[in-house]
């Protein structure tokens, strides 16, 4: 194809866009809702991600010592920890050290727990043991209890169990919606194309005794789903990526727990925009496309 | 040019259009297809331009056989004949300037070749004053001339024209039919499909008749076949 006719098509193509802009405005505000949503999963999923990682990096497993210990079963605790395979970091804290973190921890009412020095102390020697993946969890704990001299073993269960469980039904949903909204979508350009197409029967019917190839005839309808699909893709980018970089902003002044959580997880803007931007403007193009494809084909038979 | 070997076409749900018809169009030849409205005039037109297949015979267009063509060779087989439609089909939101250009965009020719081309078909029918007119602006002979004018921009061997008697005045169908003369006298077929007797009767040509999708008759009657015109690149 010369390129000064696809210059003439492709204008056809933005040319009929125009004509009928209010079908056009439809599909575009349609499209953009549907990638909007899709967006929102996908971010939504995203962070989900990066909140599985931060959760896997914070899985911190607690491992009291038996009181009575001496120096020997120490020693054999210490290396039928050392042992155990999938564990990142072990670090022993005795009674004393015990004692000084609850004292930190408690700023200016540390004297309170002068009562507790020495032959009074009541905290248990422990481990601090990191797991190197929270999935690993059911398997490692075993292994920790039946140690002999380990006394307890503090896991973590319940928010790691919870937050491998919210992970998996977002990624379905997210799944789930993207497909369902793609659909939808398809379908919309699709009826939007059509009426153009219907609108320009006669043109086509012309074109096909002029002899112009069905290449031809589709290009003007393939731009015009395509911007339609570009133009709801710009959209929507713009408007999720606002939404985002608001709730980067107003996250520092959340409460507490979630401002610090939100603030070790959320992706920043610079890891985001750019495969946003993308992802909305290739899925806005290909069902723009799609729906084109679909709605063209019953009117080239002449 | 035009071969149909014992051609038959019947349709999806068992109506039969054409029965057996064979005939031959020579290169250069005038012909009216004379028939009454049901008698296979239609399909007789479907398939010289190959928008429907014969159910069984052979269809041959300018040596190439139509009932074996790949579906993407039709428009470049399309591109070899020129058809006024009855209804002209001219589109009403462009020129007729526009409406002849839309032809040639449409086949990939470039701009250059469009700007010259255009006028000069222009000016072969006669409506040269008229180009910027839009179709709701001109007469229906007028409009037909700008159809003529479209059927003739990429230099065709074969012009159909399909009832040009049909929506215009008949003092207008005569001008069309000298116009149509006038081509056929360069040396391009010229196949006219009509129903009215009057018109075939008028000129002395070779009337090809219809009836219930047989040909019932073939008046040869060629003293003006194309094989002694000129040759005069058009």
């Amino acid at each position: 194809m010369k390129w000064s006719s696809f210059k003439y098509l492709a204008r056809q193509g933005l040319h009929n866009m125009i004509n009928n802009r209010l079908m056009s405005f439809a599909s575009v505000g349609v499209l953009t809702v549907c990638l909007i949503i899709t967006g929102v999963a996908g971010l939504f999923t995203a962070n989900m991600n990066s909140l599985m990682l931060y959760l896997r990096s914070q899985n911190e497993v607690v491992v009291y010592l038996d009181e009575n210990l001496d120096e020997t079963g120490l020693a054999s605790v210490d290396s039928a920890l050392r042992s155990i395979s999938g564990l990142k970091e072990v670090t022993y804290v005795s009674k004393d050290e015990a004692l000084d973190l609850m004292r930190d921890s408690m700023g200016d009412k540390a004297d309170l727990f002068d009562v507790f020095e020495g032959e009074e102390n009541p905290f248990l020697a422990n481990y601090k043991v990191v797991l190197q993946d929270v999935g690993q969890m059911d398997e490692i704990v075993p292994q920790l209890e039946s140690i002999s001299g380990v006394v307890d073993v503090n896991v973590p269960t319940g928010l790691s169990d919870l937050v491998v469980n919210i992970h998996k039904a977002v990624t379905v949903i997210s799944v789930g919606l993207v497909v369902v909204l793609g659909f939808v979508s398809i379908v919309v350009i699709s009826n939007t194309i059509r009426l153009t197409v219907f609108a320009r029967r006669k043109e086509i019917n012309i074109m096909k005794y002029v002899g112009a190839t069905n290449g031809f005839i589709r290009l003007p309808f393939f731009v015009e789903g395509i911007a339609v699909g570009l133009i709801a893709g710009l959209i929507s980018s713009a408007i999720v990526l606002g939404g985002y970089q608001l709730l980067i902003i107003y996250s520092v002044d959340f409460p507490a727990f979630w401002g610090a959580i939100l603030n070790d997880v959320l992706l920043g803007m610079g890891q985001v925009w750019w495969k946003v931007l993308i992802a909305f403007l290739a899925f806005g193009s290909l069902i723009g496309s799609v729906g084109t494809a679909t709605s063209i084909r019953k009117y080239l038979h002449v | 040019m035009i071969v149909f070997d014992r051609v038959s076409k019947v349709y999806p749900g068992g109506n039969t259009a054409l029965k057996n018809v064979s005939l031959h169009i020579q290169k250069g030849e005038f012909v009216f297809v004379l028939g009454h409205s049901g008698a296979g005039k239609s399909t007789f037109l479907k398939l010289i331009l190959r928008e429907e297949k014969a159910t069984s015979g052979r269809v041959f267009v300018n040596g190439k056989d139509l009932t074996r063509m790949k579906e993407k060779d039709v428009p470049y087989l399309r591109r070899n004949m020129g058809v006024v439609f009855q209804d002209f089909r001219l589109i009403p939101s462009m020129t007729a300037y526009e409406n002849v250009a839309f032809a040639m965009r449409v086949t990939n020719i470039p701009e250059k070749k469009i700007a010259s081309r255009v006028p000069y078909v222009f000016s072969l029918v006669g409506l040269s004053e008229k180009m910027d007119k839009y179709p709701d602006e001109l007469s229906g002979g007028e409009q037909q001339r700008v159809a003529l004018a479209r059927a003739l921009v990429h230099s065709p061997q074969l012009i159909i024209a399909d009832e040009p008697t049909g929506n215009i005045d008949p003092e207008l169908s005569v001008e069309m039919m000298e116009l149509l003369s006038a081509i056929n006298s360069v040396g391009i077929t010229v196949v006219v499909v009509t129903h009215e007797h009057e018109l075939a009767r008028h000129f002395s040509k070779r009337v090809i008749t219809i009836d219930h999708g047989n040909v019932i008759g073939d008046s040869q009657n060629r003293q003006d076949a194309g094989e002694d015109a000129g040759e005069v690149i058009l």
